[in-house]
């Protein structure tokens, strides 16, 4: 099925497998809405749902990654964009815009790593996060919060 | 007569729903603004019990996180447990025997056939039908008492190990289990012709909150929600995790997208899940000990991550686990539980419909209500103005 997607090889850096059998992308952070804004122009925007944003501190790399799991219809095939963001200066676009259901997603990502969604203006501290921890300026989800 | 007060009735009523309320089963608040009756919009806010888990999980070991994931959520405990165990065992390599396969299935089934009762059963119960919901509940208390006997527990049952199952069957338990489930199976049968059949059901459910399944789709709503919009997903079709690649079953979905066809599909959910539960009973097979011996696990989870996915009884849950392979704990763990993609993202769900028919859309997708609402007045021989409930208002100002 994946090669449903080879239209997208031009934005591939490279792909990986998560298990069992997931395909990942890596592509550059500032692609990531091309790839996106392909993918409805290819395939229709009701021919794919974004699953789930994960974002994880990669400390050690000075890095925080961002894998964005896409259920892709009507096979329920599941791939993978991952893409680095710098730690010091987690900022990445939005895809609200293009695709409604990445907002808990993004307002997630953001109240627990960091992470600034360019453009999504529903982003907010405290969305899951609780006072306290907002009122220290702390995401919890950072290896060295401390929380 | 001289005017002395002007009261000024807002456009937008603004009517917070939650989070407290004891009917509600997820702790949010929906502030909902209505003009007259209709909803204009609804803001979803959350975070009113947030407990760390996937950081909990990154400070605890994989074995220890199993009874952690299983505890996100009392209803769906088992298949939390399965999804992440399945993780787990996916970095390990670790292939299971085919009857621990088919006894994860069984607990599932009872799992989500208590599930789907009980919302069924709250949604008669919020639209006055106190002695169905009582019904309902009662005969949910035998699904109980079924997983009780396959897993020791009513509730929280901790059956999900790594390399299989925590607890074997026997014929006896088989036979009381397949008992529940052919007399269940006649009810749910009479309850699903109730909310065919009965007119104050009809009224109350269909045509309200629909969604169109261009609008399932892109924001992302999974599981019954979809479905009766039309969407056919289903992980445990698509991704035939444990025995769900040897069990025939049907992906139920509707076109309606309305509250009526949610509930509907869950009503026709939990026949397909007797089914399942029957076919499991009939054909379990006896290849090795379902049950692993724990002392034996592998102490040291090597490098690597897994992304897997399990329908839950309200969507597609998916759980992401990464190991470094130097700590004995996961370095990451994300969950994705299906309520955080259909409550969050439902908000427009709401507008256009009447504030009667937010509690319904609410329990379509799972939880209740409570409203208040208030008008602002301005006294201008004061020059002050104040808010003031509806409820004072009528004893005169």
């Amino acid at each position: 099925m994946s090669s449903r997607l080879d239209f997208l090889s031009p934005f591939t850096l490279e792909t990986q497998v998560v298990k069992p059998g997931r395909k990942v992308y890596v592509v550059k952070p500032e692609d990531l809405r091309n790839v996106f804004s392909k993918m409805i122009e290819v395939l229709g925007d009701s021919s794919f749902y974004v699953s789930t944003i994960i974002g994880t501190d990669l400390k050690d790399e000075g890095r925080i990654r961002l894998d964005y799991y896409v259920v892709v219809l009507p096979e329920e095939e599941t791939v993978v964009f991952r893409t680095f963001i710098p730690r010091d200066n987690p900022t990445v676009d939005s895809l609200i815009d293009l695709i409604p259901g990445v907002l808990p997603g993004e307002c997630e990502t953001h109240d627990l790593l960091g992470v600034v969604f360019k453009g999504n203006p529903f982003l907010k501290r405290g969305f899951f996060v609780p006072s306290d921890v907002v009122e220290q300026g702390k995401y919890p989800l950072r290896k060295d919060s401390g929380v | 007569m001289s005017v002395s007060k002007i009261i000024e009735v807002p456009l937008a009523l603004e009517l917070p729903v939650g989070p407290q309320h004891p009917a509600l089963h997820e702790p949010v608040l929906l502030k909902a603004y209505a003009d007259g009756e209709e909803i204009v919009k609804v803001e979803i806010n959350t975070g009113y019990n947030h407990r760390g888990i996937e950081k909990l999980c990154e400070k605890n070991s994989f074995y220890r996180d199993i009874f952690i994931v299983a505890r996100v959520c009392g209803i769906c405990n088992l298949v939390h447990a399965d999804c992440y165990v399945r993780a787990v065992e996916q970095i390990l390599g670790m292939e299971i025997s085919n009857r621990a396969k088919y006894l994860r299935v069984l607990a599932m089934e009872l799992e989500r056939l208590h599930s789907h009762m009980l919302i069924n059963a709250v949604m008669a119960e919020n639209i006055g039908f106190e002695n169905l919901f009582m019904n309902i509940m009662l005969d949910r208390e035998k699904i109980m008492k079924a997983k009780e006997i396959l897993t020791g527990n009513r509730v929280l049952s901790d059956y999900v190990m790594v390399g299989g199952v925590r607890r074997d069957i026997d014929d006896v338990k088989k036979e009381k289990i397949r008992d529940i489930l052919l007399k269940t199976e006649e009810r749910i049968k009479y309850y699903k012709k109730v909310f065919e059949e009965d007119p104050t059901i009809l009224k109350r459910l269909v045509d309200v909150g629909k969604v169109s399944t261009r609008d399932a789709v892109i924001h992302s709503l999974v599981g019954p929600v979809a479905r009766a919009s039309g969407v056919k997903i289903d992980s445990r079709a698509s991704d035939k995790y444990d025995a769900y690649s040897e069990i025939p079953f049907n992906v139920i979905t509707r076109t309606e997208g309305d509250s009526w066809a949610r509930m509907m599909v869950r009503w026709d959910e939990a026949l397909e899940s007797v089914k399942i539960a029957l076919h499991v009973l009939d054909h379990l097979p006896s290849d090795a000990n379902p049950v692993p011996d724990e002392k034996k696990l592998p102490r040291k989870i090597p490098a690597g991550e897994a992304y897997t996915r399990v329908e839950a009884q309200r969507g597609e849950l998916t759980y992401y686990v990464m190991s470094d392979g130097k700590s004995p704990n996961p370095y990451r763990v994300k969950i994705r539980t299906p309520s955080f993609n259909n409550i969050i993202s439902t908000g427009f769900m709401y507008v256009g419909y009447t504030i009667a028919d937010l509690p319904v859309i609410l329990t379509s997708l799972d939880p209740c209500i409570s409203c208040m609402e208030r008008v602002t007045v301005v006294d201008v021989i004061k020059n002050v103005s104040y808010k003031l409930p509806f409820k004072e208002l009528g004893k005169g100002v």
